[in-house]
Formats: structure tokens, sequence, C-alpha cells
């Protein structure tokens, strides 16, 4: 290989990158994802739009509308004499997510020991968010019920967590890292994609054909500006984690570093195979994006943990990296074991040779002749 | 034996065979001529010689012979490609001087004072030591062109592969490029391997092969190829079997004819070639027009109109009129504003100084124009077509687009195609088109709406001489029929010869304006109308 040929080609990459201000895509994609995803998916539900309508206006029934305005997950308002019908207009037009009418004579009834009723309606628009603000409330009477008459227990039922090692039980911290992942898989297999089949399209890669510039050269010139460029985004993104969504980090900074330089060559990897078979722009990058996006999300560990899936699923998610590179990096934030953990040491070995892998075999489909 | 030896290659492409059992051979410091219709395999072999694609059969070069592109590894230091399309090796936004290291660079040359002679001898040959710091993308096409064959010809390849490197360049800097071709043959021996469109360039190549659906079926020099159809030539008249076809300034037919014989030039070849194979050429039809509203004598007036670029004037107080019934030629160097000043005539560029009236409306604004594009028609250099849509798709949405009633709008589709001759070709897709179809079937997209003036940007560039000879068959029947004005842009200086009256553009500034016969009468030492183009171009230069 001759690096003068190399320096030069690259010197040419960086001059079209940023004179295109296809460089500024490259830095504002990865921000863009993660500002839209992190605020975006919420699982959680706080601040809720409760209206509680107490008729009874006792000690107890006072005691309870203020477990609910103390709450952050309750966005509390109380009224009084408020007709039923009335406050059910206030959901329909979406202006009250949850309606909890305590009826009169609560505490009378309570105190001889006598059953008694509270009503509770919710917006259920949304089923999983109404799941959830259910839990929520059923988990706030309960609890007042059991302080309350703490001589005989009753079956109680608590919200469980969600995430073990998110004892916050922050959406940011079960999102963002997995955001990570998904867009270091994305975006450099886009540009390195594009870097190769933009001169397919445009005619320039007969330059490639005709003269003597061998296939490796070719290659590590399309490559080496994608792996530096998104070697920037790996801190940016680790600075929006941790800076803007406060998702803490425990673990070893170098080892989130090297699994995410490794995790990009795949992507630059999955690029030069998609720069393979395609011939358009608009092509690769459709064609890119559906490849990793849907892995990258699917097997994120995001929407559903890897280690209930079963099957094909289980297989599928053996079979792309994601899964192994989601590991790594939700330890490094939220757990801390790093290199420690056989689990991670084991991971970390399959990224590095997937990547050399898939980037041996680009270079030995992609032919220096017209197809 | 020879320098460059091409024995029986054979290139497919998916299955079809684009060039079949082709064999070529140069000597040290030959150009060779490849000349054929659009598709008649020349591209396909000069990739084969280049070692870009895959083929059946052998190259040898120098005395090293290769039969795949592996094996032509060894020899690319040697070879120069320059393939077909206007600069298509050359990145839009890196500058001209940013081209020259770029390629001196992935070329493994030594930077040295040698080099740096060279390059600037390179740049004043092709006229860019100006423009060194433009970016490609901003070249007019001709200097593209030069651009591109220079950064081909900077590691000085001894084996030099052109795919139409003319084709849309101006008569001026073709020459210029030939100059560059005749200096490196002489001091370095470079044997030259050139397709082009323009046959008396190729009159000017030590040996010319004429290509035809795949195979070479003639080759020689000019002299030679002509003598075999000297015979078959005869000075203008009209046909009156399918074995004879008149063209311009030509008769063709295999019959013999009382009127007396010409002097035949390369483009004979294709014409006689056409008729001994049987190929039906479809005669060009135009029938009179539907709609029945009135043309204005004058349809453009132009005072004094300009257009600037920064400190760059494109087009300098240009005053032109255009009558009804009136084929206009605009011609010009590359560069020399054709394109900005139609562009203006349609609104797509500001105007910046100068008035402009337009079918009898004088044009201040762009709602001034609003009434007056139903009754323009325009064909781009490119041929705006969707590539994914059908020729009849193509040309029913042109039609929908002016508004025209869908049972209307077929009915004229279908006739367009049976008198403009591409019926065959209604359901295919543009780029399954030879070009001289594809040149047609956008003027009939442009003809829709029947507009009362066409403006035509460079439509016969890269088009084979029997296409171009319906094309303008084409024009001088819509002249007639329909009595509309024609504004013409080409390089083809032999085809200003068919128009009323030429316009000769010159770096912005309009330096003649007259009829074909009062140049001539002008300048009657000019054989030529390239002669007086060139005459205008050189002077004050």
């Amino acid at each position: 290989m001759s690096p003068g040929v190399i320096r030069a080609y690259i010197l040419k990459e960086f001059r079209e990158l940023f004179r295109s201000r296809l460089i500024l895509i490259v830095y504002i994609l990865p921000t863009m994802i993660i500002i839209l995803f992190g605020y975006g998916i919420r699982m959680e539900v706080t601040d809720a739009r409760t209206l509680i309508i107490d008729n009874d206006n006792s000690t107890i029934s006072r005691d309870l509308s203020a477990r609910f305005e103390h709450s952050r997950y309750f966005d509390t308002r109380v009224t009084s004499g408020m007709g039923e019908q009335e406050a059910l207009k206030r959901i329909k037009q979406a202006k009250v997510d949850i309606l909890i009418i305590i009826p009169d004579s609560f505490e009378k009834r309570l105190l001889h020991g006598e059953k008694t009723e509270i009503g509770v309606f919710i917006d259920g628009a949304f089923p999983v968010r109404a799941t959830t603000m259910q839990n929520y409330v059923k988990g706030v009477i309960y609890d007042a019920a059991r302080s309350l008459t703490d001589k005989k227990p009753t079956n109680l039922i608590t919200v469980n967590s969600r995430n073990l090692f998110n004892q916050s039980m922050r959406d940011e911290d079960a999102i963002v890292p997995g955001l990570i992942g998904l867009i270091l898989l994305v975006a450099p297999a886009i540009l390195s994609a594009l870097l190769i089949v933009k001169e397919k399209e445009e005619g320039t890669i007969f330059n490639f054909y005709s003269s003597p510039i061998k296939k490796s050269e070719f290659i590590v010139a399309k490559l080496v500006p994608p792996l530096i460029l998104h070697t920037v985004n790996i801190f940016i993104l680790f600075l929006w984690a941790t800076w803007l969504f406060e998702v803490p980090f425990r673990g070893s900074f170098l080892l989130y570093w090297a699994a995410s330089q490794i995790y990009i060559a795949i992507s630059l990897g999955v690029g030069l195979l998609v720069s393979i078979i395609t011939r358009t722009q608009i092509v690769a990058i459709v064609l890119t994006i559906i490849i990793t996006i849907i892995p990258g999300f699917l097997y994120s560990g995001m929407l559903m943990p890897i280690s209930s899936m079963s099957g094909e699923s289980k297989i599928e998610a053996h079979i792309y990296p994601v899964m192994y590179f989601n590991h790594i990096i939700y330890d490094t934030f939220l757990i801390g074991q790093g290199l420690d953990s056989p689990k991670n040491r084991l991971y970390l070995t399959i990224l590095f040779f997937y990547a050399i892998f898939l980037i041996l075999l680009g270079s030995r489909l992609m032919k220096k002749e017209l197809s | 034996m020879a320098e460059l030896e091409i024995r029986g290659v054979t290139v497919k492409h998916g299955g079809i065979t684009a060039v079949k059992d082709a064999s070529i051979y140069a000597e040290r410091g030959e150009i060779i001529g490849l000349i054929g219709a659009d598709g008649a395999g020349k591209s396909s072999l000069m990739h084969a010689a280049a070692g870009v694609i895959r083929f059946d059969g052998e190259v040898s070069f120098g005395g090293t012979s290769f039969g795949s592109p592996r094996e032509a590894e060894r020899l690319k230091p040697k070879i120069g490609l320059m393939p077909q399309g206007i600069g298509l090796v050359l990145y839009k936004n890196l500058t001209v001087s940013e081209h020259l290291s770029f390629f001196s660079k992935i070329r493994g040359l030594k930077e040295d004072a040698a080099l740096n002679d060279y390059k600037h001898r390179l740049l004043k040959m092709a006229g860019l030591e100006r423009f060194t710091e433009r970016p490609a993308g901003k070249l007019s096409g001709g200097m593209m062109q030069k651009l591109s064959l220079i950064c081909t010809l900077i590691h000085r390849p001894s084996l030099l592969i052109l795919d139409e490197p003319t084709t849309g360049v101006d008569p001026l800097s073709r020459l210029e490029l030939w100059k560059i071709l005749e200096e490196i043959r002489e001091s370095e021996g470079t044997v030259t391997l050139m397709s082009t469109a323009y046959m008396q360039e190729a009159e000017k190549m030590d040996r010319v092969y004429l290509f035809d659906s795949g195979t070479i079926i003639a080759s020689g020099t000019a002299e030679e190829l002509n003598e075999t159809v000297k015979g078959y030539v005869y000075e203008p008249v009209a046909c009156r079997s399918d074995r004879c076809i008149a063209a311009g300034h030509y008769t063709y037919s295999l019959d013999p004819l009382k009127t007396p014989h010409k002097e035949p030039t390369l483009e004979a070849l294709f014409f006689i070639n056409a008729l001994k194979r049987g190929v039906e050429i479809p005669e060009i039809v135009v029938s009179e027009r539907e709609s029945e509203e009135p043309i204005p004598q004058v349809v453009m007036e132009a005072k004094g109109l300009t257009k600037r670029f920064g400190d760059f004037v494109a087009d300098d107080h240009i005053d032109m009129d255009l009558k009804s019934g009136e084929i206009l030629g605009l011609l010009g160097a590359n560069g020399a504003g054709k394109t900005t000043f139609i562009k203006m005539l349609l609104g797509l560029y500001p105007i910046d100084d100068g008035e402009l009236v337009l079918l009898g409306k004088p044009i201040r604004s762009a709602e001034d124009r609003l009434g007056l594009k139903a009754r323009i028609g325009y064909v781009s250099q490119h041929f705006s077509l969707y590539k994914d849509m059908t020729v009849r798709e193509n040309l029913l949405y042109f039609a929908s687009m002016h508004g025209i009633d869908a049972k209307k709008a077929s009915s004229r589709i279908d006739r367009y195609a049976k008198e403009l001759g591409f019926t065959s070709y209604m359901d295919s897709l543009p780029t399954e088109l030879p070009l001289g179809i594809n040149q047609r079937f956008s003027v009939a997209a442009a003809l829709l709406h029947e507009p009362v003036v066409l403006f035509l940007d460079e439509p016969t560039s890269g088009v084979d001489a029997i296409a171009r000879s319906q094309f303008w068959q084409m024009l001088k029947l819509l002249k007639r029929k329909w009595g509309i004005a024609i504004l013409i842009t080409t390089h083809y200086m032999s085809e200003a010869e068919y128009c009323d009256r030429v316009v000769l553009l010159k770096e912005g500034r309009k330096v003649a304006d007259d009829s074909v016969e009062n140049l001539y009468k002008k300048h009657p030492a000019a054989k030529s109308f390239e002669e007086i183009f060139l005459h205008y171009y050189e002077d004050g230069r």
C-alpha cells in the first residue's frame, strides 16, 4: 500500500465532505437521533394530570389527596362538588388523564369497617400508559390503606421496578445507552456506503478502475474518513448521555471508547457491503437504514430484554452485533463491572472479530471492474 | 507485432453481447478512431482495452497481454482512460488545480519541478491557466472535457483511451484538444484510441473502425472507407425508393441515380450501411397543429440582455430577435453564454439588465410570464425526462402538466410517436433507448402543448448522423407546417448551415448575427462554416 495514494484520496474525501456540507449531517444526525429518541420515548408516566373530586372532605380523604399531590407521578388538582358527568367530560376533552372520585361518608364508612369504593377513571387512549397510570394509582391508594389500618394487613400490591440496575426508574438510563448503540451502527454505515456509491453513481469510480490504485488502498481511503469523523461522535454522544440526560456512568471510559471504536468498524463494514450491491446513493441510504435501524432497535434491549427472547428471535439477536455491544455499553453506564465480567470480555472479542470479518468480506467481494 | 493489438474481444453486459469478436491494432504514435451509432459497442470495447471490464479475448500492449481486469493491473500505469460523459471523472467540488494534484498523487508521480512544468504546460494547452481555482462543477462543458483530458494525461500514458472526448465541446476547444493529442503523439509516441461523433475528426485519424450492433463492419483510413461508398453518394435529390435516403446536402442510393455523384464524407458510411442492411429509417412526418391560435410575427425581442454571476459577466448586453417561421442557430464556444441566455428567456435565471419582449409581452416580473409558459417549448441539454417512467408515461405526465385532457393527449401522443418514428419504444424506459430516439421523444414532450416557440439547447450532441439528419428534417417540417420559431444551440457547424440565421456569441458578447449565405459572402475564403466560426474566435486572440 502506498501512503501517498491513500493520503491524496483521504484529503479529497475531506475536501468534498466539507464543501458539500455533508459534514454537517455527520454531526447533526447522531445528536438529533439521541435528542429526539431520548426525549421522545417515554415508558414511565410523570405528571399525569389528575383531578380528585373529594366529596367527603374528611381527614382521611384529605390525607389521600395529599399523597397524590406529593407524588411526582401526578399533577393533582383537588375540588369538591363537581358533578361526575362534568368531570368525565374533562377526560373526553383530554384535559385530564386520571379522575378520582372520593364518595361522601368515605371516612365514616371506613372507620365503621364498612366497604367503600373510590371511583377511578383513567384515559385509556394509550393502553400501555393507561396500565402504568392505573398501577400508580392503585399503589398510592393501597399504600394509604395500609398505613391507615396497620392492624390488619391486606393483600398489598406495590409498583414493581422494571430494572434492577435502574433503581431510580429513569427512562433515560434505560434508553440513552441503547441509543448510542443504534446511532453508532447507523451513521458510520451510511457515510461509508455513500462515499463509495457516490463515485459509482457519478462515474468518478473510473479513476479507481483505470488507475493502478490497489483495492486495499481504495478501501482504506474510503473507510478512514468516516472512522475519524465518527470517532468524535463517540465523545459527543457520551456528553449528551451524561450531561443532557444525566445518565450515570459507573464503568471504565476506556472500555466504552474501545468498544465503540470497534463497533464503528463493524458499521463501516456494513456500509462497505452495502456499497458493493448498490449503484445509487438513495438506494444505498435506504438499504443501510433498513438493515441497521431495525436490528439496532429490536435487539437493542430497549424495547425488550434479550434474555426474555426465545427461539428464532434469540438466534437472530445473537447473529446481529447489536446485542454484544449493548451489553457492554449498558454495563459501562449502569453497572461498571467492566472487563472483570467474563461475559464482557467474550462479547468484546466477538465484536472485534465481527469487525474484521465484515471488512475482510467486503474487501473480498468488491471488484475493481465495471459490473 | 503492433504496439496495441486487440484480438477477438467480446464483452457481455448481463447476457447481452455489447461487442463481439472485435479486433483492432495500432502502431506507435497512431490515433485510431472508433465510429458508429450510439450503443454499437464502442464504449464496451474501450472499457475492455482499458482493463476495467471483464471480457473474452486478448488485449496486448507493448508486448504485455491481458485477458481480464486483474491481469490488466500491470499495465494500468501506462494506460489513461477518459470515459464517456461530460466531466464524468471530475469531482464537482474540487478546483482545477486540486484535480491535477489529486491525479498526480494517485498515479504516484514524483512531485518535482518537472511535474510542475508539465502541469503548467497542460493547463496552458487546455486554456485553463486562468481558472485553476474554479471548482470543476462551475466550468463549462468544454472546459470540463479539457480538464478531464489533462487529468488523464498527467501520468503521460502511452496508451490513451478516449471515449467521445469531444462530444458537447465547441469547435475551438475541439481544435485545442486535437493539438494536445497531436503534440503528445509526436513527442511521446502515444497510441490513442478514440471514439467520436464528429466525422471531420474521424477523417483526421490514422485509421477508423466502423461499429454496428456490436461488430466492426469496416475499417481503414478515411479515404479507403470513402472509396467504398463513393458510388452511392449523389447531389441532393428527392428519393423514390426505400433503397435511397435524402439527407441534407447529400442523397444516398444503392440504385444508380441520374444525378451527378458527390464526394462522400464518413457520414455516408452510416447511411449506406443502414441501406445495405435494409434497416428501416422511419420517415419523419409532421401534420398541422390542432390549435388555431395565431402566431405573432416577432416571437422574441431582446435588447441589451445581461446576466452577471458575481464579477463574471455571462451575457453582456445582447440584442437578438426571433421571428415566426425561423430557425435561429445560437453558436459559440462552451461558456460563451448560450445556455445562460436561453435560461434568461425561460425565466430560469433572473435578468440583471436589459429588456425582453416575449410573444408581444414585455417581461418585467415572474407574473408577466405566467400565461406564456403554455406557449413555449423547451428541451434542455440533458433531456429532462423521468428515468423510471416509460416513454408513454412520461408523455402523458407532461401532457397533464400542461392541462391537456387525457383523451386528446393520448391521441396526440400516438400521432407524434408515429410521425416521429418511436412507436415501437413507447413502453420502454428512457434509459433503454438509443440517444437519437430519446432526443426525438424529448422534443415530442416539448411539443405536446403545441407551443409557438421552441428553445432547444444542444439537442444533437452525441447523436449519430442518421438520427441527426432525421432530427433536422423534423425541425424543418415543424417550421413549415406549424410556422413556429425555433432557437437552437449546437456544436456541429455542419448543422449551422441548416439554420435560417445564426447568432455567434463570444465571451458573453454577440459577434455575428446574419444569415448563413451572407456570412459565406463576408468570408469568401472559408471552405466550411467551421472556418467562419473559428475566424471570429481567432480574431483578437
